[in-house]
């Protein structure tokens, strides 16, 4: 394993069968797993190349369950990794050896449709997709739509701060949900906003959506939903060079069009996607935009016209315009199938999630091309082109030695492009441990502190999720103390008050 | 009155230590244009932002704009105007509530987070701040957040510094995202309703497919013949629900024309377009029916944030207890309600109503009297309080940026 983990602690592990029982004596039955082969399917999440069987895996399922969980294992030192459906693609939910699982899979109901007040209040193992099925006969749908959404829980999307192909529009899963009830370390219950578009105080439900499990573990949650927009139809077009791709996205923006989602795939996707759904995509084509607008039909009618003339405009080699519910969901199909496409052609992937602005893709291509012949590795770019959120996949053959090492090379080599072209490391997939050790690409030791500093505000004794996002831990008392600089000023000179 | 006006960030990082080492706090400012509002702060040390005011990027196809803190925020709008962008957010000018001169900096507008009649549809500033240099109070500069629109890398403190009043770091530098304005609006008008009939025809209009960007009432209390601003909408004899829809003209007179059919149980609906009806929702976003040199100017104003379809009720029994005149936006969501002064601006009265609702209550406009008296931020439950308070300090544990700004009685 390349990226270390905090060290287990063995006075914990001693005390292992003592852990098991009291956590039995909190959540009886079946709710406590610690047989080596049932604990299993939890060693790992989406990223799948780390694996760790945890200490013991217990699935409460009330809050009250939660919150003597939690106080229980902070009155002993003992660390937690919360966990949702385990679709994350950063290792946010990989256990630790010396750590209890807690995962939040028996939090299935939906406690309130309020098609009023436009809300869903739900419990946080509810799948993505859920929310939308469940209020979908009255119009209504949950936005973000993040690709595991079939599987992926909304208690997960909060703590990664889930994206998808139609956040460009739509926002992310913070701009999406309204209040929460989480379960602080120390085992307190707090409740945090609910109906009303705005909370009172500092937006605490801002900081913990994306705050990958570190900060407290939520078990209801309140989301915003949405009408159905009456229609949507794409545009698939192709282009003989990237660039030209580009500009076209760049001119779409300009143009004052936010579509519902604007996607690209390069060469080696297509062709993969292709391969694998038959969606009737051009081969001889650099480029491919996948292009969707949504809305009443007579706006989505002069929207796709504009769209098509500024395509045109930027040398599109082929333009297809979907004419049905079926067509629009076969365009989609190949880049909705991009990753298990890419999973036919080669044994293993690494997929990364780096964000760009949007002008500065082709130089990003060129140099991820440049990487590529490098590191003597193929690689496939699926892109959300209309917010310059990058996912290359590196292909890899795991068996062979050192192409594993290889691949995450290379991965933190375009991550590293993607922040000198003023990006960032990760669109919507999160740090946890996969961008940990990549964070002072992107932030200084002082930034790092800060954020540190506030996690100690929810969880000063660092057992909520250690090991993750951050790559050095520090102690709160140490991040605390003010330098008083008093006496010895800098700039003596400087009038001060 | 010791003012520092800062040039850099670096400028910003001295006068934090050396209040640090003075353990004298300090009070953040761009033009002082919203120094009204919140607990008066025992200092007379303040650094003044309103220097460091460069636009540093514009990236009309990238969607995001980069200035300094202290940029004007009118100017900064004007330079986005030119290229057909705006803030999705619509900032509130807070100067015609507060009777003071100009609409502030940018700084000044996250400081505060008001946002406007289009939160429904686009969300508030939080929303929209991408990412962030400020100086915390170990006078220490960090960033956060970035100049992409999509972005998780680390923990979100963008949402922490909006809407935080100064308290937490004091904003050098600041990432926006803008958006496109929209080619055309509709606004229908229905005439009449009581509060409650309002609320639910506002209800239905978002409830409905047809992507309505406002949705406001204005009781007929709060129309007076002397509101210039509110003319185009007639008589003032009766209340006026107004809901907006915005996007290309085909697309906006469509939808406009659909929902005026889905509304027809609550009435005759009108139409205004354009310029009279962009007219209309900057009178409302500002607050104009409140505003200090009107007839209510005299008056302390609330703003209540609660469940929309609660609005109209919760608003007919403040107005009711209170003898005050209220307005809604947000599609009830959002309540202004302007009180007969008392020694409390009618705190009881209003957080009473308010609370059981499920809602909070902002004072944002009384005297200096009245705001050392009543709390003006909505009082948190304990658990979350001591939170809120945990985080202040790990930005700030010195407690010198903006102190007692937030919590009364903590300003020594």
């Amino acid at each position: 394993m390349a990226i270390m983990m905090p060290a287990a602690d063995q006075a914990v592990l001693s005390r292992r069968s003592e852990i098991v029982a009291a956590l039995r004596a909190i959540v009886p039955g079946e709710g406590v797993i610690d047989s080596a082969a049932e604990m299993l399917a939890y060693e790992s999440d989406g990223l799948t190349a780390y694996r760790q069987p945890p200490m013991v895996v217990v699935l409460p399922d009330t809050t009250e369950q939660v919150s003597q969980v939690l106080k229980y294992c902070h009155a002993r030192g003992i660390k937690v990794v919360p966990r949702g459906s385990g679709t994350s693609l950063s290792g946010g939910a990989l256990p630790l050896a010396d750590g209890v699982l807690l995962g939040l899979g028996k939090f299935k109901r939906i406690r309130e449709i309020d098609f009023d007040n436009r809300v869903v209040v739900t419990e946080p193992g509810v799948t993505n997709l859920a929310i939308s099925q469940a209020v979908a006969h009255a119009g209504f749908y949950y936005a973000p739509d993040p690709s595991s959404q079939i599987a992926c829980s909304i208690g997960g999307n909060v703590a990664e701060n889930s994206g998808g192909v139609h956040c460009l529009k739509y926002g992310m899963t913070t701009n999406n949900v309204l209040g929460c009830e989480f379960v602080l370390m120390n085992g307190e219950v707090l409740r945090i906003g609910g109906k009303s578009a705005e909370n009172a105080g500092y937006d605490i439900m801002g900081i913990i959506t994306g705050s990958e499990g570190l900060l407290g573990v939520i078990t209801e949650i309140t989301v915003r939903i949405l009408q159905k927009p009456e229609t949507a139809r794409a545009l698939m077009v192709g282009f003989a060079e990237v660039e030209a791709a580009g500009e076209c996205v760049a001119r779409i923006i300009g143009a004052g069009i936010i579509p519902g989602g604007m996607e690209m795939m390069d060469k080696p996707a297509i062709h993969a996607a292709e391969a694998f759904v038959h969606a009737g995509y051009p081969l001889d084509v650099e480029a491919l935009l996948i292009i969707e607008l949504d809305g009443p039909s007579i706006e989505v009618d002069e929207l796709i016209r504009r769209v098509e003339t500024i395509a045109q405009g930027c040398g599109s080699t082929s333009c297809q315009i979907s004419s049905s519910e079926a067509e629009r969901n076969l365009f989609w199909a190949g880049r909705k199938a991009a990753f298990p496409a890419v999973g036919r052609i080669s044994p293993d992937y690494l997929c990364m999630d780096g964000t760009i602005p949007r002008g500065a893709l082709p130089k990003a291509l060129a140099r991820i091309r440049e990487l590529s012949e490098k590191y003597q590795l193929g690689v496939a770019n699926v892109f959300h082109a209309g917010d310059g959120n990058l996912h290359p996949l590196i292909l890899y053959d795991a068996n062979k030695p050192g192409e594993m090492a290889r691949a995450e090379a290379f991965g933190a080599d375009i991550l590293r492009c993607c922040v000198e072209l003023g990006g960032v490391l990760t669109g919507e997939h999160g740090v946890g441990i996969e961008k940990r050790d990549l964070m002072p690409e992107m932030f200084s030791e002082i930034d790092l502190n800060q954020q540190q500093r506030l996690k100690c505000a929810f969880d000063p004794q660092g057992l909520l999720n250690p090991g993750k996002v951050f790559p050095t831990l520090h102690r709160c008392a140490e991040l605390g103390r003010v330098h008083v600089h008093g006496g010895k000023l800098a700039f003596s000179d400087i009038p001060r008050f | 009155m010791d003012i520092r006006k800062v040039r850099d960030a670096a400028d910003v990082e001295q006068a934090v230590r050396a209040a640090i080492a003075a353990e004298q706090p300090l009070e953040i400012i761009g033009h002082g244009s919203r120094r009204e509002i919140g607990h008066p702060m025992a200092t007379n040390a303040v650094v003044d932002l309103s220097a460091l005011n460069a636009v540093v990027s514009y990236e009309p196809n990238e969607l995001i704009i980069t200035v300094e803190a202290g940029a004007p925020l009118a100017d900064v709008q004007s330079l986005i105007d030119a290229r057909n962008q705006q803030f999705a957010f619509e900032p509130v000018d807070t100067s015609v509530l507060l009777g003071t001169k100009g609409s502030g900096t940018i700084g000044g507008m996250i400081g505060v987070g008001l946002a406007g009649s289009r939160r429904i549809k686009s969300g508030g500033v939080r929303d929209h701040l991408l990412g962030a240099h400020a100086v915390s109070g170990f006078g220490d500069s960090f960033k956060t957040g970035g100049k992409v629109v999509k972005n998780v890398t680390g923990y979100d403190l963008c949402k922490l510094l909006s809407g935080s009043w100064g308290t937490l770091a004091v904003m050098t530098e600041v990432t926006l995202k803008v958006m496109p304005k929209p080619e055309a609006e509709r606004t229908l008008i229905l005439r009449g309703l009581d509060d409650v009939a309002a609320n639910r025809a506002m209800t239905a209009a978002l409830g409905s497919p047809f992507d309505v960007s406002g949705a406001a009432h204005l009781p007929n209390s709060a129309l007076r013949p002397t509101d210039a601003a509110l003319a185009p909408l007639g008589a003032p004899e009766q209340a006026v629900t107004l809901l907006r829809l915005e996007g290309i003209a085909a697309s906006a007179a469509h939808r406009a024309a659909s929902l005026a059919k889905a509304l027809a149980p609550y009435g005759a609906v009108e139409t205004i377009e354009d310029a009279v009806s962009l007219s209309i929702w900057s009178a409302l976003r500002d607050v104009t029916p409140f505003a200090a040199n009107g007839a209510l100017g005299a008056w302390p104003v609330w703003r209540i944030v609660c469940p929309p379809a609660s609005g109209g009720a919760l608003g007919q029994a403040v107005a009711r207890e209170t003898g005050g005149d209220v307005i809604y936006d947000w599609g009830g969501g959002l309540i202004w309600v302007a009180v007969p002064p008392k020694a409390d601006a009618q705190r009881a009265q209003v957080r009473g109503r308010v609370e059981a609702a499920g809602g909070h209550a902002t004072l944002i406009r009384a005297s200096e009297e009245v705001r050392r008296a009543v709390d003006v931020f909505h009082p948190q439950p304990r658990g979350l309080a001591d939170l809120s308070e945990r985080v202040r300090q790990s930005f700030d544990p010195k407690n010198i940026l903006n102190r007692g700004r937030l919590t009364r009685g903590t300003a020594s």
